[in-house]
């Protein structure tokens, strides 16, 4: 058990900068999840916290050592991979007890520990099996007793749910977690599946263009998002965006106006900012369930409907109905509100909505930083 | 008979059952060929086969008969040894005239055990070398990512362009060139007469296509297995002869069997690095070779021989070859 600290890691590939300045520290026994689109770095970010790629700059201490430039084995980590990467010539006992043989372990200490790893994971029984003879989660859980056997430091996961289908993944999502529990060894998951980062974490890194964007709690990550990125990422279905800017009686946009007290918050008149709305957090202004700390009413037209069971997703045109603008990417005027399934809502239905005050998030357009959450 | 008329008699059958024409055999055949290509397929590769069996193997089996063969009825020999004849099983002789002896007349008259001990020990030496080095650079070449790696791999082919009698001169200078500090552990101070003249030129000659080949197969492993390895505790090397080399063990077999044999059957190097004597380490063709006196050639012998050289070759290719197929089936790389 260790905590681990990323000085300054930089990783670049000839012209390409693949992790940038990224600064970070973990604690002991933390569940730390990297999310961020395809590409991002977080994988790389990993890579070099497990020594298998070594940074062009910085430095990573696990524990009180500097392993900036020890080989993967000297590090006191273990991993998961997203292939699984079992080795296939071998079967689950010798897959699970390669890091000790390796180690020179005694033969009744490496059977008692994948014994006790084996226990962990629920593969009694299945020490003789060759890989290709398993499911998908049954390798998953073969790769994550040889990962735990050698009682490591710190445990790297690598996108370990990519490779199986939705329900098993749901269902490895709630075993990690009890793994978590159990071991409480310091965890560092990579996903691009927010659902996974939000579910399973003390702590979310939200990870662009290689750079750090926020490390905070999930509810943080969600309810306080530092910057549009984290906003836009996190949270299924994304946050609403419109443009506009600030005025004296607060802000403006084409068809909406939400009023504040400017000096209360960081923003001058004339500023370019972004207003971000979630979808649950638009109301329609008549309908009883609408909130108190309701902003000012505005005319929308609702386009299309996904009914969900649960709740319904409408599609709202803002503004006078009648215009269409095919341009997707433009549509400023396009809010996705998510209402209760007995809410009736039809296509192409004139009605107001409301923003829960409360819950709105201001950014500046040109940085993407928050500005203020709530007014 | 007029064209519409035919038309018309067609019709009246269905593609079954034609009608019965007055056909030869051969055009019977060549009809059921027609109407069912599958057969003709068949016919086609068994006659391939048969030809290529019979191209390959019936030398083998006219060496057989010229060893079996005794001495001074070399000629006519065909089908069966030239001494055989079945009348004399009535004055008692069982072999009739068969001389299963040449299979040990071969090691008496030359020790010709001793040929096949030093072609089959620098053979192996050199594979072991081979394989080890080549997959060292196959494993370079094949996964990791450097400067100049297209032209390294190039010099590697042109240096296997070469025709090996090139490098023969230089080679045979130095190799009977004294060299004080060898003395200690050569009689002589010189690699003239001892295997170390074969190891080295046969192991820098055969590396090409072994790192080639090698090169190939280890490319295709998924890097993460080999991540997986590096961190469950291996080093680069570690993980390159516990993960990577067993996942490719069908490309390690091939460019071991193809290096093994080469070497085993090289004469040009070997006869011109010793001095043809058996304790010498001349190598199996030599051996083959002593049974060419001053006076007589001993064909029978050296027939046995040969198919006694053989017989190490074809078990280890036998082996291998069980190896390579197992590879094959059990390698199943999801991923």
């Amino acid at each position: 058990m260790a905590d681990v600290q990323l000085q300054h890691i930089t990783k670049e590939y000839g012209d390409v900068t693949a992790v940038d300045d990224m600064n970070l520290e973990i604690r002991d026994g933390e569940f730390v999840t990297f999310v961020g689109p395809s590409g991002c770095g977080k994988s790389t970010t990993m890579e070099t916290i497990a020594g298998l790629t070594l940074p062009t700059d910085g430095k990573v201490t696990i524990g009180d050592r500097d392993v900036t430039n020890l080989p993967p084995k000297d590090r006191g980590i273990s991993m998961v991979f997203q292939n699984i990467a079992l080795f296939p010539h071998m079967d689950v006992y010798d897959n699970i007890s390669f890091g000790l043989r390796l180690r020179k372990y005694e033969e009744e200490e490496i059977d008692r520990r994948v014994e006790n790893a084996a226990e962990v994971v629920q593969l009694e029984g299945m020490m003789d099996r060759m890989p290709d003879e398993m499911s998908g989660g049954q390798r998953q859980r073969v790769a994550i007793a040889r990962a735990i056997v050698r009682n490591p430091d710190v445990f790297l996961m690598d996108e370990p749910l990519a490779n199986l289908d939705a329900k098993l993944r749901v269902h490895m999502r709630t075993e990690l977690q009890r793994l978590h529990k159990e071991l409480d060894t310091t965890i560092i998951y990579v996903t691009h599946d927010q659902a996974e980062a939000m579910t399973m974490s003390d702590r979310i890194a939200v990870i662009n263009a290689g750079q750090l964007q926020q490390i905070d709690p999930p509810l943080v990550c969600y309810n306080k998002p530092a910057n549009i990125f984290v906003a836009g990422f996190i949270g299924s279905p994304s946050m609403n965006f419109l443009e506009g800017e600030v005025t004296d009686s607060g802000f403006s946009s084409e068809h909406v106006e939400i009023e504040f007290d400017v000096d209360n918050h960081a923003a001058r008149v004339g500023d370019k900012v972004t207003l971000g709305v979630r979808p649950e957090d638009v109301y329609i202004a008549d309908s009883s369930s609408a909130v108190e700390d309701r902003s000012a009413r505005f005319e929308a037209h609702s386009d299309v409907i996904e009914p969900m069971g649960n709740e319904i997703f409408v599609y709202l045109k803002l503004g006078e109905p009648g215009r269409v603008r095919m341009d997707d990417q433009a549509a400023d005027d396009q809010v996705l509100m998510s209402v209760d399934p007995d809410v009736p809502v039809e296509e192409d239905q004139e009605m107001d909505v409301v923003f829960d005050r409360s819950r709105l998030h201001l950014f500046d357009t040109a940085s993407g930083e928050a500005i203020s959450h709530g007014f | 008979m007029s064209e519409e008329s035919a038309a018309e008699r067609l019709k009246e059958y269905s593609p079954g059952e034609e009608p019965e024409l007055d056909r030869g055999p051969l055009e019977q055949w060549a009809a059921k060929m027609i109407s069912n290509p599958e057969r003709a397929y068949k016919a086609m590769f068994y006659t391939a086969t048969v030809f290529f069996l019979v191209t390959t193997l019936f030398p083998f089996y006219w060496l057989l008969m010229v060893a079996l063969t005794r001495q001074g009825n070399l000629q006519n020999i065909v089908f069966v040894p030239g001494s055989f004849d079945p009348a004399l099983l009535a004055e008692g002789d069982i072999t009739m005239g068969i001389n299963f002896l040449a299979f040990v007349e071969v090691f008496t008259t030359v020790p010709f055990h001793r040929y096949i001990f030093n072609s089959f020990v620098i053979a192996s030496v050199t594979t072991v070398i081979v394989i080890v080095v080549a997959s060292l650079a196959g494993y370079v070449f094949g996964r990791l990512r450097f400067k100049f790696k297209g032209p390294l791999l190039l010099l590697v082919l042109i240096v296997s362009f070469f025709p090996p009698a090139a490098f023969f001169i230089p080679l045979n200078q130095l190799f009977n060139t004294n060299v004080d500090i060898l003395r200690p552990v050569l009689t002589d101070g010189s690699l003239y007469n001892t295997p170390y003249a074969m190891l080295i030129p046969f192991s820098a000659l055969f590396m090409p296509l072994s790192i080639f080949i090698l090169t190939t197969f280890y490319s295709q492993i998924p890097d993460g297995l080999e991540d997986a390895a590096r961190v469950e505790g291996t080093t680069r090397v570690g993980a390159l002869f516990r993960v990577i080399a067993p996942l490719s063990a069908p490309g390690v077999a091939t460019a071991g069997v193809l290096t093994f044999i080469a070497v085993y059957n090289e004469y040009f190097f070997s006869s011109l690095m010793t001095d043809g004597r058996e304790h010498n380490w001349a190598p199996l063709v030599e051996g083959i070779l002593r049974y060419q006196g001053q006076h007589e050639v001993l064909f029978n012998l050296m027939a046995a021989a040969s198919i006694a050289g053989v017989i190490p070759v074809a078990l280890l290719v036998v082996v291998a070859q069980e190896k390579i197929v197992s590879g094959l089936t059990s390698g199943a790389l999801k991923e």
